[in-house]
């Protein structure tokens, strides 16, 4: 606790390594280090009547530095021309929910779609939380036909190839009682 | 108004044909139904919003379009239709549709039954006589959709629905009784002795022993030989219906059964030649069903029929030693059997109805003449314990706790152990609702509940906990390893039920956190308090996670080895099965996890779910078979694929291994139809693989014979 009088002399004079100090941890912090973040995309769900209409498949890749989120992804197969893309926030990793930004799209049944955002605070966290994902409509599936949640990086596996060890399984589970925002 | 209708082929409907219409050879409709023809048009939208995801696209809930509709509610009312979509349904949230959507959803039933719709509109109190208004032989009903309802594209449900019901169309009626005589010549009466420590050479009951392990102590087919397994010898099945069988072996015979027409045989299990068989009966027809287990003990070969009665059969000539009739309500149906200290016990399945005539349970049979020793109910009464967790709700509108796995056996403990389905009524949060999605501890004596574990009550997403329950001793501790469909792996002490940790195995998002020191699980908000019209996910979808193809554990690593699928649903407004976040596209994973530190050892992914059980054996080898008609075998160790074969079809049901003569052998069941584990892929695949829709089989392998 510092003096009032004597102190806030000392504490402005020692401010200055401290601001120093202060900007130095937040310019290198892991805060605002690039984060990998990366999505197979599938069909949206199928229920034995739409399957011609809900096909192809894509990927995703995405960086995140400070708010500043950049997609790419390709997708291909579609059974009709693209008609446009968009970022979503879920409820849930594996939810749905309402268009956050919208992303540029080949309009064709094979192609890339991407774009850059910034995303608010909420969005981070949910962005952290496994809930943005991307969709991809088209004219065969106009209410969603591609999509997939974000992840973090990590390894993924070839068919038919064992993994060792700690593989990467996405896991919303708090253990305090406390749900996850 | 009479009329007469034409038979009309599912193959002359095509994709356009959706939820069509059955229709009834030369059958005579009586009056138009007690419905207008604009309650069942809104009942269309509102089935298609609210059920079709279970009960079409599913495959765990009936299907209520077709025979096993008529079947099952022809000598019933209107009005317990009424009560029974009312009460219990949707799963997730039973009793908030309103009078009038439940009015219009019956009225769409009716009428994609053969009703005609008439001008009095249908109301709670209508109670009229379902067989009246629909009517027909139902062993020569088609699907007039091609079956496409069932699941996948046009073209495979048609054939789907072609090959299976075209060959009941030519079959001649069912002939009962031995069909073909014979007699075992050398058959030793299994003891309990040998129960607690099985053959090596037998594979006596469900799970191989007592423990639930499905691991064969045999180790002649190791990992340096199994490259060279080949096909010994293949039998055919009577095709038609689910087929998921676990073959028992004893002193070189091997039993199989037939789920289509409750036929059970007895197989030379070195060259596959048929002793003897017994056509018990009856056919089934659209009724979804499957018989997993049989037993055996003494000289008894114990058959759970489809139509809930439980057979005692000589094992050495399949002549019927005694029956009793499980149960008499609707579709009920036997669930898990199993013997365990000499006594033979199973478990009541599809006793869904909040009525006091289908209250599920497990009991006690005497294996010399099937009368009952003790009965405990899984779903608890007033004044019984747990009685009081089922709110305000009157006994006999309690339902669920389905008792349709076969549980395991401490001979020390003297405890049974066994899993329960989820409640079938009762709104959320009105209590823990026992017996229900819970592993339960039975005094074998006395049928007296030892101990229960419920990882989180208000189960409304019909993700069930019921599945086998594997016992391990690390050391002192006694522990019970059990994974549901939700795909987390519990640990329990199994003396007395205290959690000890978990591990997920899938992705999941049905649980939004779980106490590590009591194992009580958060359902997400959403779940418990569903608004209607809201899309709802559900991962795992009601498939699994984990799902009856039981995991196996390798005593000589400590792994326990679960196959899993990895499918989401969304449920309500945007209706359909997809593929799990961070899946990349892999339907299906197999993996091993310690037993002692729920640490993972080893994952393998692939696109199609595996639809066996794991089988481990003593020689370092697992095997597991899948949707897509691969049978392969495994090194327990790291899981790699050692050798695999393509089969004629889905491996489905629990591969097993046995010996004869000092020769080892690796069976396994195939067979194309299923609950939601084989249903939901196929939404997803139909358009990918195309699997053939005939095909139940039993097929060996073993080393090249030695010249």
């Amino acid at each position: 606790m510092l003096n009032p009088k004597r102190d806030r002399t000392t504490a402005k004079l020692s401010c200055r390594p401290l601001r120093a100090a202060v900007i130095f941890a937040l310019v290198c912090s892991p805060a605002f280090a690039s984060q990998k973040y990366q999505t197979d995309i599938g069909p949206t769900p199928r229920d034995g009547r739409n399957s011609a209409n809900v096909q192809g498949r894509g990927a995703a890749q995405a960086t995140l530095n400070g708010s500043n989120f950049t997609v790419h992804g390709t997708f291909a197969g579609l059974a009709g021309a693209a008609t446009d893309a968009h970022l979503c926030m879920g409820n849930v990793m594996g939810g749905t929910g309402p268009s956050i930004y919208d992303l540029k799209i080949t309009k064709a049944q094979k192609g890339e779609f991407g774009g850059a955002v910034t995303l608010t605070s909420d969005q981070v966290l949910a962005l952290n939380a496994g809930r943005i994902y991307v969709l991809l409509n088209s004219q065969t599936a106009p209410h969603g036909n591609l999509w997939g949640w974000f992840q973090p990086g990590h390894l993924v596996a070839k068919p038919d190839v064992p993994q060792d060890g700690n593989w990467y399984i996405p896991n919303i589970l708090t253990e305090q009682g406390v749900p996850p925002s | 108004m009479n009329s007469t209708f034409l038979f009309i082929s599912g193959l002359t409907l095509g994709a356009g044909a959706i939820l069509g219409t059955v229709v009834i050879a030369g059958a005579q409709l009586t009056t138009p139904g007690p419905f207008t023809a604009t309650q069942a048009e809104a009942g269309q939208t509102i089935y298609g919003r609210s059920c079709y995801a279970c009960h079409e696209a599913g495959g765990e809930a009936g299907q209520l379009i077709g025979p096993a509709f008529i079947n099952n509610w022809r000598s019933r009312t209107t009005q317990d239709l009424f009560r029974r979509v009312k009460d219990t349904m949707p799963l997730d949230n039973p009793g908030s549709l309103s009078d009038a959507d439940t009015a219009s959803i019956v009225a769409f039933l009716l009428e994609k039954n053969g009703a005609s719709p008439g001008t009095t509109p249908f109301t709670s109190a209508t109670a009229v006589q379902v067989g009246t208004i629909v009517i027909g032989d139902t062993s020569n009903v088609l699907r007039a959709d091609g079956g496409q309802t069932r699941s996948g594209s046009p073209s495979a449900a048609g054939r789907a629905a072609n090959g299976a019901d075209a060959m009941r169309r030519g079959m001649a009626p069912l002939v009962t009784g031995i069909t073909v005589s014979g007699m075992v010549n050398k058959y030793t009466a299994v003891t309990e002795e040998m129960m607690e420590h099985p053959p090596a050479s037998d594979w006596l009951m469900h799970y191989q022993n007592y423990l639930g392990w499905s691991h064969s102590p045999l180790k002649q087919i190791n990992v340096k030989n199994v490259r060279n397994l080949q096909l010994r010898w293949a039998w055919s099945l009577d095709d038609g219906e689910r087929q998921q069988i676990t073959p028992l072996v004893h002193d070189g015979v091997m039993f199989v059964s037939v789920n289509v027409d409750n036929k059970v045989q007895a197989l030379n299990a070195k060259t596959g030649d048929l002793i003897w068989e017994n056509s018990l009966g009856p056919r089934l027809i659209g009724v979804e069903n499957a018989t997993r287990t049989m037993a055996l003990y003494g000289n008894h070969l114990f058959y759970p029929a489809t139509d809930a009665t439980l057979y005692a059969l000589d094992a050495r000539n399949g002549h019927i030693d005694w029956k009793i009739k499980f149960s008499n309500f609707g579709e009920d149906k036997i669930g898990g059997l199993m013997i365990a200290d000499g006594k033979l016990i199973a478990g009541l399945g599809r006793c869904d109805e909040p009525v006091a005539e289908d209250r599920c349970f497990i009991a006690a049979y005497d294996v010399n003449d099937g009368h009952q020793i003790w009965k405990f109910w899984t779903v608890a009464y007033s004044g019984e314990p747990g009685g009081d967790t089922w709110g305000t709700m009157a006994d006999g509108t309690r339902a669920g706790a389905d008792a349709w796995i076969a549980g395991t056996y401490d001979p020390k403990l003297k405890l049974v152990y066994w899993g329960t389905g989820q409640a079938k009524s009762g709104k959320n949060g009105i209590g823990d609702k026992l017996f229900a999605n819970a592993t339960i501890a039975i005094d074998v004596e006395t049928g007296k509940l030892k101990w229960y574990y419920l990882p989180a009550p208000d189960e409304g997403l019909d993700l069930d906990e019921v599945f086998e329950k594997v016992l391990v001793d690390e050391g002192p501790q006694n522990i019970l390893l059990t994974a549901g469909k939700k795909g987390i792996l519990w640990k329990l002490d199994r003396t007395n039920g205290r959690f000890l940790d978990y591990v997920p195995t899938v992705f999941q998002n049905v649980f939004t956190s779980i106490d590590r020191r009591t194992g009580r699980a958060t359902y997400r908000s959403d779940i418990l308090n569903p608004q209607p019209g809201v899309p709802r996910t559900s991962c795992p979808a009601q498939s699994g996670g984990h799902n009856w193809p039981a995991s196996s554990y390798v005593p000589e690593d400590d792994l326990i080895i679960l196959p899993l699928e990895q499918i989401c649903v969304m449920a309500r407004n945007m209706t359909g099965n997809y593929e799990a976040p961070a899946s990349d596209g892999y339907l299906g994973r197999l993996s091993a996890y310690y037993a002692k530190t729920l640490k993972p050892a080893w994952t393998l992914q692939q696109r199609a779910p595996f639809l066996t059980s794991s089988m481990t054996t003593a020689g370092g080898i697992g095997f597991v078979g899948d949707w897509d008609r691969t049978f392969r075998a495994f090194d327990v160790k790291t899981g790699k694929t050692l050798w695999k074969t393509r089969l004629g079809t889905t491996a489905q049901g629990f591969p097993v291994s046995y010996s004869v003569d000092g020769e080892q052998f690796i069976a396994v069941p195939t067979g194309y139809l299923g609950g939601s584990p084989e249903v939901r892929p196929d939404t997803i695949l139909d358009l990918e693989r195309n699997r053939p829709t005939v095909g139940h089989a039993i097929y060996v392998f073993a080393l090249p014979e030695k010249q």
